[in-house]
């Protein structure tokens, strides 16, 4: 029996299908490899055998039978004709395959070759593509994002569970349905249809960001961050949008509740500073009220005598005036202290805050016959603060200097004429950036600067050095620096003198 | 010897307060001086001259209550009223309890202040008078022999002479001679006056 050539038998290997060729006798005469896969026999095992081995015992027969009668010269019933028939494996198992019998023309007795080709292979590839699918459905419906596809029209395509969650619809109820009109709440959809055109525009694969609204069925409005993709065909064309979306509508909610709690606790720390300081308040308070008391009853004993001391009497009302005017003064210290509003942080240009003060101070600086320098960084970045209290503190801390130097001046007069050409004293206002990036505004002066016990003081609500203080500016001023998340130090100046100075954060902007 | 004329002390460190007291107390025709700080007082503070001290209880320095201190160290027996402010009652009690005359709390009514201070420079009066009485009676028993001193302290006991005789080992005739002694050198005109004299020198309980 003469067996294919190696040249045929290369062909048969390389082909995809099993092929397995018998003689007259249904003897193999060749088994490629994918009939060695199929059926697990090796084709040094199975040449020379009965292709029977291969096949079901019902079709045995029914082979035997069609040779039989192809050889009897009879109609040949499945030559040329494909058909599905059972085979078995080596290990016993069955399966289906498609077979077509041809008679390789020219042999003597007959060989026939049979071409068999794996229905399974071909529903494995279905079931793998159907199981793909659902895996991908599986992804989309995992996924803690939105999904959201639409075509080119802005019709949605695919929508995962998620989506469907938020937006409390069924997929049937969108699907197709614009994505901007069904599902955007109704302020935000120009933003959404711009976002969506930006996408088909845009040639980038880069996904863009946006954020917007989508109203559920139910009313209720979510907060939505989106990153959005176009997709495009083989030519680059875009045919859609793939939206996915986060629902940040708790996050943001909780960061309000976080910032409005800091804010209470703010206001919390600022009363308890107050208590800390009522006691002392009401003692200063007491100070100028005991004094117009004592003053006027004294006026009253002093008008009932005869002759009565009209200097005398005039200087005590004098007095009475004066001190109805300190108390004034403290209460409205303490009420700028105690004010519950809320803090208006606005981002500001620091210079531009210290150039306005500026204007306010120089006044001041006429008065003690001094000068107030500006020293400012060029370019800095922006702060968050109410300029208002910013600017208290300033006039707060400039204010000091220039009071530490007059009364330095008059003590050391020689000195300061010795040391000083000019007249005047100065007081400088410094900003500059740190090494972190943040915003630090000094006032220094000349003046004689902090004795260590001062220091440690200095900070403190009632402690003053000057002889009319009331030892609540540097205690309020502490107390709005704080408020601003910052620290108000002090640190001796070079080569003499005070330096008070607090940082303040750079102000980070927002994409919104 | 004659009496010094009184005079009020005002020390407060703040200035409105301390010269609103001079011219209140001066209004109701008080001798008045006033200091700005503890030590100021000290300095020139005279335990001779009568009178008596509004002291402010919160002062930078040395405190009212550190002054107070230091005036009972010194022996000081001038009256001292504290003024105080809302916060200082804590600080006002102790300084009570130090021996302080009173405590006023700012602000205050002319008249409390006034009612104040005039019963202070009566009780300073009082003190220096008892004070005068006890120093003459104290001078008068450094006079007696230890033998009358023994009768004196047996019978300021309320012992008959014979029981006193007893207690000495003396004959009644003897303690009758001392006890005449006694009452002589101590200018007592009768037993009770005696007894009244021990308890003004005796350690009050």
């Amino acid at each position: 029996m003469g067996g294919p050539t190696s040249d045929v038998l290369a062909l048969l290997d390389a082909t995809f299908d099993a092929v397995v060729i018998m003689d007259d006798r249904g003897r193999i005469t060749a088994f490629n490899r994918s009939a060695e896969e199929m059926f697990g026999y090796r084709a040094t095992d199975a040449i020379g055998r009965n292709v029977s081995m291969l096949m079901t015992s019902a079709d045995r027969i029914a082979h035997d039978d069609h040779v039989r009668r192809y050889l009897g010269g009879g109609e040949p019933r499945i030559l040329g004709k494909g058909r599905d028939v059972r085979v078995r494996h080596r290990d016993g198992s069955e399966f289906s395959v498609f077979l077509s019998v041809g008679r390789i023309p020219h042999s003597n007795p007959p060989q026939f070759v049979g071409y068999l080709h794996d229905n399974s292979l071909r529903r494995k590839a279905l079931a793998t593509l159907e199981h793909e699918r659902q895996l991908n459905r599986l992804y989309l419906d995992l996924a803690q994002v939105m999904l959201v596809a639409t075509n080119r029209a802005g019709a949605v395509q695919l929508v995962n569970q998620r989506a469907l969650r938020v937006l409390r619809v069924d997929a049937a109820q969108i699907i197709d349905c614009s994505w901007v009109d069904a599902c955007v709440a109704p302020e935000d959809r120009g933003v959404a249809r711009n976002a969506f055109r930006a996408l088909l525009m845009s040639g980038s694969d880069e996904p863009q960001s946006c954020e917007y609204h989508v109203r559920a069925s139910d009313g209720e409005d979510r907060f939505i961050t989106w990153r959005g993709v176009a997709l495009r065909d083989a030519n680059n064309i875009a045919t859609g949008v793939m939206l996915s979306g986060e629902d940040i509508t708790d996050q943001r909610r909780a960061e309000t509740e976080a910032h409005r709690a800091l804010e209470r606790m703010n206001n919390v720390s600022r009363l308890a500073t107050m208590g800390e300081m009522a006691a002392g308040i009401s003692h200063e308070l007491n100070q100028p009220l005991a004094a117009i008391a004592n003053y006027a009853q004294a006026c009253r004993r002093l008008l009932r005598m005869p002759g009565a001391d009209v200097p005398e009497i005039s200087g005590a009302l004098e007095q009475i005036a004066g001190q109805a005017l300190r108390a004034g003064e403290i209460i409205r210290r303490i009420r700028s202290l105690v004010r519950n509003e809320d803090v208006r942080r606005e981002s500001q240009d620091i210079n531009e805050l210290i150039r306005e003060v500026h204007t306010l101070l120089a006044s001041d600086a006429r008065v003690h016959d001094g000068r107030l320098e500006l020293d400012l960084a060029p370019v800095l970045p922006k702060v968050t603060v109410d300029g208002v209290q910013i600017q208290q503190v300033l006039m707060n801390l400039v204010h000091n200097a220039f009071e530490a130097q007059g009364t330095e001046a008059a003590r050391h007069e020689t000195v300061r004429n010795f040391e000083n050409s000019g007249a005047a004293f100065e007081v400088r206002i410094a900003t500059r950036s740190t090494d972190a990036g943040d915003v630090e505004v000094s006032v220094s002066d000349l003046g004689p600067g902090l004795a260590g016990e001062v220091e440690q003081k200095i900070f403190e609500p009632f402690f003053t050095t000057k002889p009319t203080g009331t030892g609540l500016g540097l205690a309020i001023s502490r107390s709005i620096i704080k408020a601003h998340e910052a620290r108000l130090g002090y640190r001796a100046n070079q080569p003499r003198g005070a330096c008070f100075y607090f940082v303040l954060p750079a102000h980070m902007e927002m994409p919104r | 010897m004659k009496d010094l004329p009184q005079i009020v002390y005002v020390v407060d460190d703040d200035d409105a307060v301390r010269d609103s007291l001079r011219l209140l107390l001066k209004s109701a025709g008080l001798a008045c001086e006033v200091r700005g700080a503890a030590h100021d007082f000290l300095g020139s503070y005279d335990p001779a001259q009568p009178g008596c001290l509004v002291l402010d209880v919160r002062m930078p320095g040395m405190s009212g209550l550190e002054m107070q201190q230091e005036l009972n160290l010194r022996g000081a027996i001038i009256p001292v009223i504290f003024i105080t402010g809302h916060g200082d009652i804590p600080m006002a009690v102790e300084a009570m309890q130090h021996g302080a005359f009173d405590f006023l709390q700012k602000p205050f009514r002319d008249q409390e202040l006034l009612d104040r201070v005039q019963r202070a420079l009566v009780r300073d009066t009082e003190n220096r008078v008892r004070l005068r009485h006890t120093d003459r009676i104290r001078d008068r028993l450094a006079t007696l022999s230890p033998r009358e001193r023994e009768v004196l302290d047996l019978v300021t006991q309320g012992k008959a002479n014979k029981m006193v005789a007893g207690d000495l080992g003396v004959s009644q005739r003897t303690v009758e001679i001392h006890r005449a002694h006694v009452m002589q050198k101590m200018e007592a005109g009768s037993l009770a006056e005696l007894v009244r004299m021990m308890m003004a020198v005796s350690p009050r309980p």
